[in-house]
Parts: structure tokens; C-alpha cells; sequence
């Protein structure tokens, strides 16, 4: 691939903007189908894209005593770790932009760094949010993080291959929401709590920022966040419906199975009430990672033993 | 090379101003209010009223809101907590005082622990009359302000839902 | 026992301390007491089981007596005995705490304090509950002859003034004054996550009512006590109503009462609706909260079409009611409770079957039966550990003796047990809702009222959604009443919330309170967490996230 057309993938298409304008589509979906849940009417399409633009035109307010490189350097770092990280993964439909060996441990790194920039800004700021209370959101986030990965390994193992590109073809023609129903699982449930979907809810049911972590933050770079969140909402679902339901294949189709996934979503998060979801997390740790490790275990001998 | 930079900024211009008017976000303060107004400004979020189909979002925190709603006559213990918040906005904000308390004091009119009108407090865009008013009332004083923050000029009237608005 | 015996009880257990007795009306008796004696005579009721502490009324009795009176009010069914104590208007008038024995007591000293300028000696927590921060001391608002502007705020603690230049503002950034700490509603010190201590200070709804209900007269005084609280409304009026009509000694027509009864229940089905959706909120569940407000509507629309407003309905007037009920309102009515009931009983079975709610209120916050007692528990909250407190009930008034309810109680005692029981209710309140308009009663709905209130005295009770309402109310035979007392249920409540939360994580704090109905207006209160000396603020809504993610984590 040539520097040009690498750099319009990277700038505009599929990556970039397109990827940004997708993410908004994406949180559109899901802010609508929550509403829809709750017998609301729900926000208009281009709703994410006013408020991302709203919250470019504000005012940035930092507020005292706090590490300025810190403050203005995470939102950069977390959206530029949610974009690169859409460069391997098949958004869209569309096969990866770039891949190379091992793309997959690298991508899903990528996506953790929105999670960490989003605990270290929590950490950094100075609403008086104990260090306890920083650590205690850092330690939340993690705990969806780690099974996640795991319910992505999976399928890795299956097809032999660290590969994003690879994994989504050998998909193609195994369906591993069938052969692995408990690592699917697993995946939608940690996909939503990475994206803090459920219980943070704040009263219309939108995408509350974790208290603490955010709240310092205004203007830039709450829209930087804002977007990294989007983005990886967008990558995080292509990524589990390439590995889960059938690698790529047609766009069009592979579209609408994203929007299925994000039907799920806001389905399991308007209906909370009826699963144990809070306490999951807390299980979480025990029963979710133990099954997804648990699995790897079984595929990795039975990958062996069937060699 | 001017016309071109006025061009441009015109154009950023509008579009700020469009997606301000799209998506107010909003906080909403009680400052002694009796909590009439504050039901029926949480009623507008409910499915009868829906007011996020505006965009507008009830936020924790004041960095992440656009438009103040405040509720009360202000009492005194609550008077610097109102300012402070205020001061937290970032800008543009607009504060809109829902209820009668907020406009003259309402019923509580000469009562020693009150100030009276939010504003005397803060600078108030928007006043919605009621004691409480209700939901549509209150959703339709945000949308003429919206209507003005659109037409780029700052509300400095009584705005009454449903009467012709002074000129 | 009927209520006389109650009094001939409470005469025989207060007779060593009477100065002297009397009975002002025939369900009350009033006795003298000296102040040295009321701790003795406090425990004396309370050792024997007579009632509990409904509120403590503090007067000043004026410049020529030259005495301020503080008024402990113990109510048992439809009995109150108040326990009356003449205090020197100069000086330092004191008063022994009788908070040690009745715990609820320590709210009351400390509006008594406040307001009149009686230290109450021996008070765990002497500091302000309502008057803000900035008030300056040795200004009693109660007192008469106060006046607005002795209440200047202290020069050194002023807040900063806004500035004005022609259209703008000017608002002053700056460092904050020493004087003006981050208030705090809420003070939880932690061990670690366990709450080991809580304090709480009221005061920024304190608006002054009690002083401005004397500059106003009888008639303009409903309108100012509606807007107490805007989710109990009509409580306020009717519990004023009823004490004034008592005072001028007017009989209301049975239509009138049943009317006010029909509409307190219908506030009832509206405020435990509201509470629903809240607690939902608090607990992260806002899919409830948006399916309990949506149903709620159906309450409003039909008060609307009754009254003629939502909120702050205003039906009551001095000697009846405004508005009838006709029949196309009956009907109205017939067919919303038929909505209602069948989503009542959907959230009754939700918050009795749904795993994760149950997590979250199962076991939690649990009050035992004594414990309710011992805090001065009221309403559902009391109820719900198997208290059978009810004014309803327990002094029926108005048209309850026509139309009475049951009581529901349960005995768990935890947060679970107190939304059964507020579900349960609203069961019952449409069911008597219903049978009121098949069974109005003819008549007129108001009767003539006098402009001016004999002289007179009298204490007027009602069952607010939340607890009792309590109301003192005392006539000088002019156009203004001389003192109104109002002592409102979630102050006595916020005692047992305070006291059990010592104990519970700080991730439980949410729910507790919320669980406890209080009023409202969740989202700006500031709680101050204290730890090993460092007290950090959270806002509410960090708490409530605080909470939801504590309970995510939970093993």
C-alpha cells in the first residue's frame, strides 16, 4: 500500500472520519434503542455529532494544580489508541486497512489504552475524588477488561492464528457463537462494561461518564474522550461479530449484524432489572474469567490433540 | 485571502451555534426550592415528555453543562453553592429559572432566609413562570431560548409560554 | 383503650412532676412542668410505654410575660400529652436534653436552640440544623420582635457579590472564603468502607415558613403552606385546615372531608410512584424509573382534572373543599384506578422478584421493631418493621372513620420490607379510593368560616405519604395565627437513617436514605466522607455511583 493511500485509509476512509462519523452511528443506535426500551421517543440521528461538536466549541476549563501534560495529553492518547486501533479491525465490513502478525494482542492493547487514559485522567484530577475512589474506577474497568480479552483469545486459538485478518476469514465459515457460545457471551457482556453501558446509567439512560474520572474534564477534551468512546464502541463490536458471527463477507450484512450486537446491548441494558448484572461483575472475576480461561484451556488441548 | 478567512470563520460560527442549539445540556440546581418545579422538571425526562429528543441531557457535573436550570427562591445557605456551580460552567452557558420562587420569591416573598430572585444572583436567560410549571411549559421556555441563542441574540425578557412575548 | 384512659394514664404516670394539668381539648392534656424535672418525666412516658415524641414546640410567650415555652408533645392513638415548660425570656434560658433517652429528640433540641435561644443543656449535637452558616448568632428568628434585617449576614462571612456592568455579569472568581466550607448535607466519617459515624445539617430549604405564616392571615397562610413541599401539598393544607377549623370550632360537611381524603389519597399514589421511580434511579435501574413515572402521569392527569393543577392542587379551603366531584370525574377516576391498580401489582411483583433489586435491598438497612421505636420512626418506614404507627388509624380523622384503611406493616425491617409495604398501601388507597366516589356523600362541599380565630390552641395530625405530620397551631383571636408549628415526618425519620447507617458500607448510603422516602432532591446534595481526618466531598451523584459500582463489584 502506498504512503498516499495509506494515508487517506488512515485519514478518511475506512479509518478517520468515516470511522468517527461510524461511531456516531453507533451510539446513536444505541442511545435510540434504550430509549425505544424505555417507551421514549429517543434522540435525533445527527445527535451525536451536535454534541461532539457542541463540546469542541467550549470553553476548556483546567482546573487548578493538576499535571497539565496529563490533563491535555490523555484525550489525545486515548482517541489516537481507539483510532489506531480501528486500522486492524475489519470496521465496516471492510477488511482490516493494515494487518501484520500478532495484530490482534496489539489492537486489543490499543483499545485498553482508552481504558487506562480514561483511569489515569481520573486519577489526575482534583475534585478531591480520594485516590481511593480513582483506584476503585481503575479497578472497575479493569474487571470487564480482562475477560473481554480472554472471549477474544478464543476464537485466536481456534483459527490458529494472532491475525485479525486471518481469524475473520477462518470465521467466515465457522460460526463461534455456536462452537462457543459461553466466550460470545463473555465478550458482549465485557464489550459493555469497557463502554460503562450498564448500571451507569444516568436518567435518560444515556452513556454516563464514570463520576469521578471524567468530570474535571470539559470542552476538548471531553469530546476527545467522547469519540475515543464511539470509536471503540465501533471497533469492539466489529472485532466480536468478525470473530463471533461470521467474519466478514458482505458489508452490508456485516453491518447489519453490528447493529444486531448493539440491539443486544441495549436490550440487556435497559433490562438490567432482570439480570444480575451488577453483581456479574463482581462474579465476574470468578465466574467470567475462570470460564473464558477455562475455554482457552479446552480449545488449546484440543487443538493439540487434534493436530 | 480575508474574505476567505471570514468565510471560514462564519461558517464555524454557524456551525457552533447549531450544534449548541442542538445539544444544551443541562444541570439542574435546587436552591430551596419546595421541589414542585424539580418533579416537573425531572417529569420532562420521563416517556410522556422525552426531552432528549432536544439533546438535552441531565448531567452530574457542572463542567459538562451547557444551560443552568435552577429551581427556588434562593436561600441563603444555598446562595454560594449557586455560584459556584455557576462559575464551574464552562462557556457559553445560559441559566434558565424554572417557577414562580425563582422570578419574585413566589410565595416566599419576604421570608428571612431568602434572597428572592435567582436574578439577583446569577444572570438569568430565561424565566419560566408556574408555580410549578409544567412539563410542556417548561420545555417550551427552553426551546425559545433555544430559538434565541439560534438568532444569536440573548434573551432579556420575561418569557411566558403560550402569550405573545413582548417585543 | 380508648383515648381517655390514654390521658388518665398519662396524668398518673407524670404525677409526681405536675406544676399543674389542664385540658384544652378532649383528646389533650397539657401539663406543667418545671425544666429541672423534664428529663425525669421524658423517661417516665417513655419507660412506660406512653406514645412516642412527636415534635417539641418552642413560643415566645411576648415582652409583657416576659417567658419563652417550650412544648414537648407525646402522642399515644389519638391522646397527646404535652409536657409544658415556662422559660425566662432573658438571660440564657436552659433546658436539660432529653436526647438520650429518645434519640429523635436530638433534631428538635436543635431547632429549639436555634430559633428561640434555649441551649439545651446536654444535647449531643448543639450545632444549627436550618439557619445557614453566615446567620449571626444571638438572632432568634422565633423570637418576637425579630426583624429581617438583624439577620444580616456576618461582614467577614459574606459570600461574594456578582457584579453588574450595564447588562453583564460579573461574577468573582477567586479563592474561596475561609469562612464558607464546602456545606455538606451529610457527614459520614469511614473506617475503611464501613460508616462509623453520620451527622447530618439541614438549612437550604429552610425558607422561613414558621415566622412568615404570622405576618400572613388565616386564608393566605394555605396557600403558603402548600408550597412546603410540593410532593405533599395537600397534607399541609388539610392538616392546617383541619386545626383551624378545630380552632374556630366550625363542623365541616362529610362531603367536604370525604373529597380530602379522596385527593390525600390520590397524593399518596403519586408521591409512592415518584419514590419508585427515584429509588430505581439511585439504584442504577432507570428503565423502572422511567416505567413508574410514564404510569405516574395517569395520577397527574386525573389530579389535574379534579383540581385544576398537577402539583400543589390546592382543593382544601378554610371549611370545605373547592371543587366537586361530578360524575364524569367519578368515572375518570374509576377507569384510571383501574390503570393504576394493575400497575401497581406489576411493581409490587418487581421489587418482591427481581434478583438484582432484591441484591441491592434484601438484608439492607434492616430496623428492627424496637430499633423503629426507639428513633421515632414514622410512616411506611416505621411500618415496614412492623410499627403499627398510623395517624389514620391511630387518630382517625376526617372521613377516615367513614372510610377507613387498612394498615399494612411487615417485619423484616429492610429496604426490601419498605417497598412491599408502600406498594401495598397504594393497593389499599385505590381500593378506598374507589369506594369514597361510589359512596360520596351529599351535601355541600364548604361551609361559612369566620375571618377572625377564637383564641385557642390546638394540634392537628395527618398521615402524610411519608409519616405523620405534625401540626401546632396556636390563635390569639386575631386574622394571623400567633405561632404555627409544623413538624414534618421525615424529620424524625432521618434520626433511624442517620443511626443505621452507622454500621453499613458507605456504598449502602444511597439506598438507605433514598429508602426512607426523604424529601427529595437528590441530585445536589453534598456528602462529606470523612476518613482518618481528611473529609473529602462527594456529590450525590458521586455517591449514588459510588454505590451502583460497590455493588458491581460485590462478591
Amino acid at each position: 500500500m502506498t504512503p498516499i493511500t495509506a494515508l487517506l485509509s488512515i485519514m478518511f476512509f475506512p479509518a478517520g472520519i468515516t470511522l468517527i462519523l461510524s461511531g456516531m452511528l453507533y451510539e446513536w443506535a444505541d442511545r435510540k434503542l434504550v430509549a425505544r426500551f424505555q417507551n421514549r421517543i429517543g434522540p435525533r440521528w445527527y445527535q451525536p455529532l451536535a454534541d461532539t461538536l457542541k463540546l469542541l466549541t467550549k470553553e476548556e476549563i483546567k482546573p487548578h494544580g493538576i499535571n497539565s501534560l496529563l490533563f491535555y495529553g490523555l484525550p489525545i492518547v486515548a482517541l489516537t489508541g481507539a483510532l489506531t486501533a480501528a486500522l486492524y479491525s475489519p470496521i465496516l465490513g471492510l477488511r482490516p486497512v493494515s494487518s501484520f502478525p500478532g495484530d490482534l494482542i496489539v489492537t486489543l492493547y490499543l483499545l485498553s489504552l482508552l481504558t487506562m487514559c480514561m483511569g489515569l485522567a481520573g486519577w489526575n484530577g482534583s475534585s478531591r475524588f480520594s485516590l481511593i475512589g480513582a483506584t476503585r474506577s481503575l479497578t472497575q474497568l479493569f474487571a470487564y477488561e480482562a475477560p473481554f480479552l480472554l472471549a477474544l483469545l478464543g476464537p485466536a486459538i481456534v483459527a490458529g492464528t494472532w491475525v485479525i485478518k486471518d481469524i475473520s476469514a477462518y470465521a467466515e465459515t465457522h460460526w463461534m457463537i455456536f462452537t462457543q457460545p459461553v466466550g460470545f457471551f463473555i465478550a458482549l457482556i465485557g464489550l459493555m462494561g469497557k463502554l460503562e453501558l450498564p448500571p451507569f446509567d444516568a436518567p435518560e439512560a444515556e452513556t454516563e461518564i464514570v463520576a469521578g474520572a471524567l468530570t474535571e474534564y470539559s470542552g476538548r477534551g471531553l469530546a476527545l474522550f467522547h469519540i475515543g468512546k464511539s470509536v471503540e464502541l465501533v471497533v469492539a463490536v466489529s472485532l466480536v461479530t468478525a470473530f463471533y458471527l461470521g467474519g466478514i463477507g458482505n458489508p452490508l450484512l456485516f453491518l447489519f449484524k453490528t447493529l444486531v450486537m448493539v440491539l443486544l446491548m441495549a436490550m440487556l441494558q435497559s433490562m438490567l432489572t432482570r439480570l444480575r448484572i451488577d453483581q456479574t461483575v463482581g462474579m465476574w472475576w470468578r465466574f467470567g474469567a475462570l470460564l473464558a480461561l477455562f475455554q482457552i484451556l479446552i480449545l488449546v488441548l484440543l487443538k493439540g490433540w487434534l493436530a | 485571502m480575508n474574505i476567505s478567512q471570514n468565510y471560514v470563520s462564519q461558517i464555524i460560527e454557524r456551525i457552533s451555534t447549531w450544534a449548541r442549539v442542538n445539544s444544551p445540556w443541562a444541570i439542574h440546581f435546587n436552591s430551596g426550592s419546595c421541589n414542585g418545579c424539580d418533579i416537573e422538571i425531572l417529569a420532562t425526562l420521563t416517556p410522556r415528555y422525552d426531552v432528549e429528543r432536544f439533546g438535552i441531557k441531565l448531567r452530574g457535573s457542572p463542567r459538562h453543562a451547557d444551560v443552568l436550570i435552577c429551581t427556588g427562591p434562593v436561600t441563603r445557605q444555598a446562595r454560594e453553592r449557586l455560584l459556584r456551580t455557576y462559575e464551574q460552567m464552562p462557556e457559553p452557558k445560559f441559566v434558565v429559572a424554572v417557577g414562580s420562587c425563582g422570578i419574585s420569591g413566589g410565595a416566599f416573598q419576604g421570608c428571612y432566609n431568602v434572597v428572592g430572585h435567582i436574578d439577583e444572583v446569577l444572570p438569568v436567560d430565561a424565566f419560566i413562570p408556574g408555580c410549578p410549571p409544567r412539563p410542556e411549559a417548561i420545555i417550551d421556555g427552553i426551546v425559545k431560548l433555544l430559538v434565541h441563542i439560534q438568532n444569536g441574540t440573548r434573551p432579556a425578557q420575561v418569557i411566558t409560554p403560550g402569550v405573545q412575548e413582548a417585543a | 383503650m380508648t383515648t381517655e384512659t390514654h390521658l388518665q394514664r398519662a396524668g398518673e404516670i407524670l404525677a409526681p412532676f405536675v406544676k399543674s394539668t389542664n385540658n384544652p381539648e378532649s383528646n389533650r392534656l397539657d401539663v406543667q412542668i418545671a425544666a429541672s424535672d423534664l428529663p425525669a418525666a421524658a423517661t417516665a412516658l417513655t419507660d412506660a410505654s406512653w406514645g412516642y415524641l412527636a415534635a417539641i414546640t418552642g413560643m415566645d410567650l411576648g415582652v409583657e410575660s416576659n417567658e419563652l415555652e417550650a412544648l414537648y408533645h407525646f402522642c399515644e392513638g389519638a391522646a397527646v400529652t404535652t409536657l409544658r415548660i415556662h422559660l425566662p425570656r432573658e438571660g440564657c434560658p436552659e433546658i436539660p436534653s432529653v436526647s438520650d433517652k429518645i434519640p429523635v429528640a436530638s433534631f428538635f433540641e436543635r431547632e429549639l436552640s436555634e430559633m428561640l435561644g434555649i441551649t439545651v443543656v446536654g444535647t449531643p449535637d448543639p450545632s444549627r440544623l436550618f439557619l445557614p452558616d453566615d446567620w449571626p448568632p444571638d438572632v432568634y428568628p422565633l423570637r418576637q420582635g425579630f426583624k429581617p434585617e438583624q439577620a444580616a449576614a456576618l461582614e467577614s462571612a459574606k459570600a461574594p457579590e456578582p457584579d453588574r456592568a450595564g447588562n453583564r455579569f460579573i461574577v468573582p472568581i477567586g479563592p474561596q472564603h475561609p469562612a464558607l466550607k464546602e456545606p455538606g448535607h451529610f457527614e459520614f466519617t469511614v473506617d475503611g468502607e464501613i460508616i462509623t459515624a453520620a451527622r447530618m445539617r439541614l438549612g437550604y430549604v429552610h425558607r422561613g415558613i414558621e415566622k412568615a405564616t404570622e405576618q400572613r392571615n388565616w386564608i393566605q397562610n394555605l396557600y403558603l403552606l402548600e408550597r412546603i413541599c410540593g410532593i405533599c401539598s395537600h397534607t399541609h393544607t388539610s392538616a392546617y385546615s383541619q386545626g383551624v377549623e378545630k380552632l374556630a370550632q366550625v363542623e365541616v360537611p362529610q362531603r367536604a372531608l370525604a373529597i380530602r381524603e379522596l385527593v390525600a389519597g390520590l397524593e399518596r399514589i403519586h408521591s409512592h410512584l415518584l419514590w419508585l421511580g427515584v429509588v430505581a434511579h439511585e439504584a442504577g435501574f432507570d428503565t423502572l424509573f422511567m416505567y413508574s413515572w410514564r404510569d405516574r402521569e395517569t395520577v397527574m392527569n386525573l389530579l389535574e382534572e379534579l383540581t385544576g393543577n398537577r402539583v400543589n392542587y390546592s382543593i382544601c379551603s378554610l371549611g370545605g373543599v373547592k371543587y366537586d366531584i361530578g360524575v364524569e370525574q367519578s368515572a375518570s377516576i374509576h377507569k384510571a384506578l383501574d390503570y393504576l391498580e394493575e400497575r401497581i401489582r406489576y411493581y409490587l411483583d418487581i421489587v418482591t422478584t427481581d434478583t438484582a433489586f432484591l441484591q441491592r435491598t434484601r438484608g439492607v438497612g434492616t430496623m428492627t421493631y424496637d430499633e423503629a421505636i426507639h428513633f421515632g420512626a414514622l410512616g411506611p418506614t416505621a411500618r415496614s418493621s412492623g410499627v403499627t404507627r398510623d395517624v389514620r388509624l391511630d387518630a382517625p380523622y376526617g372521613a377516615y372513620k367513614r372510610f377507613p384503611v387498612s394498615i399494612i406493616t411487615d417485619d423484616r425491617g429492610d429496604l426490601e420490607a419498605r417497598f412491599v409495604v408502600r406498594m401495598k398501601e397504594l393497593l389499599v388507597t385505590c381500593f378506598t379510593i374507589r369506594t369514597i366516589v361510589d359512596n360520596l356523600p351529599s351535601g355541600e362541599i364548604a361551609t361559612k368560616f369566620p375571618r377572625k380565630i377564637p383564641a385557642g390552641e390546638t394540634v392537628s395530625r395527618v398521615e402524610a405519604p411519608r409519616g405523620e405530620a405534625f401540626y401546632y397551631i396556636k390563635s390569639a383571636g386575631g386574622e394571623s395565627p400567633v405561632r404555627l408549628h409544623i413538624r414534618t415526618p421525615s424529620l424524625c425519620n432521618w434520626t433511624s437513617v442517620i443511626n443505621k447507617a452507622v454500621g453499613h458500607q458507605l456504598a449502602d448510603a444511597p439506598m438507605l436514605i433514598a429508602g426512607m422516602d426523604p424529601c427529595f432532591s437528590c441530585n445536589d446534595r453534598m456528602v462529606t466522607v470523612r476518613k482518618n481526618n481528611v473529609s473529602n466531598t462527594l456529590t450525590w451523584s458521586e455517591l449514588r455511583e459510588y454505590g451502583i459500582k460497590k455493588y458491581g463489584q460485590r462478591k
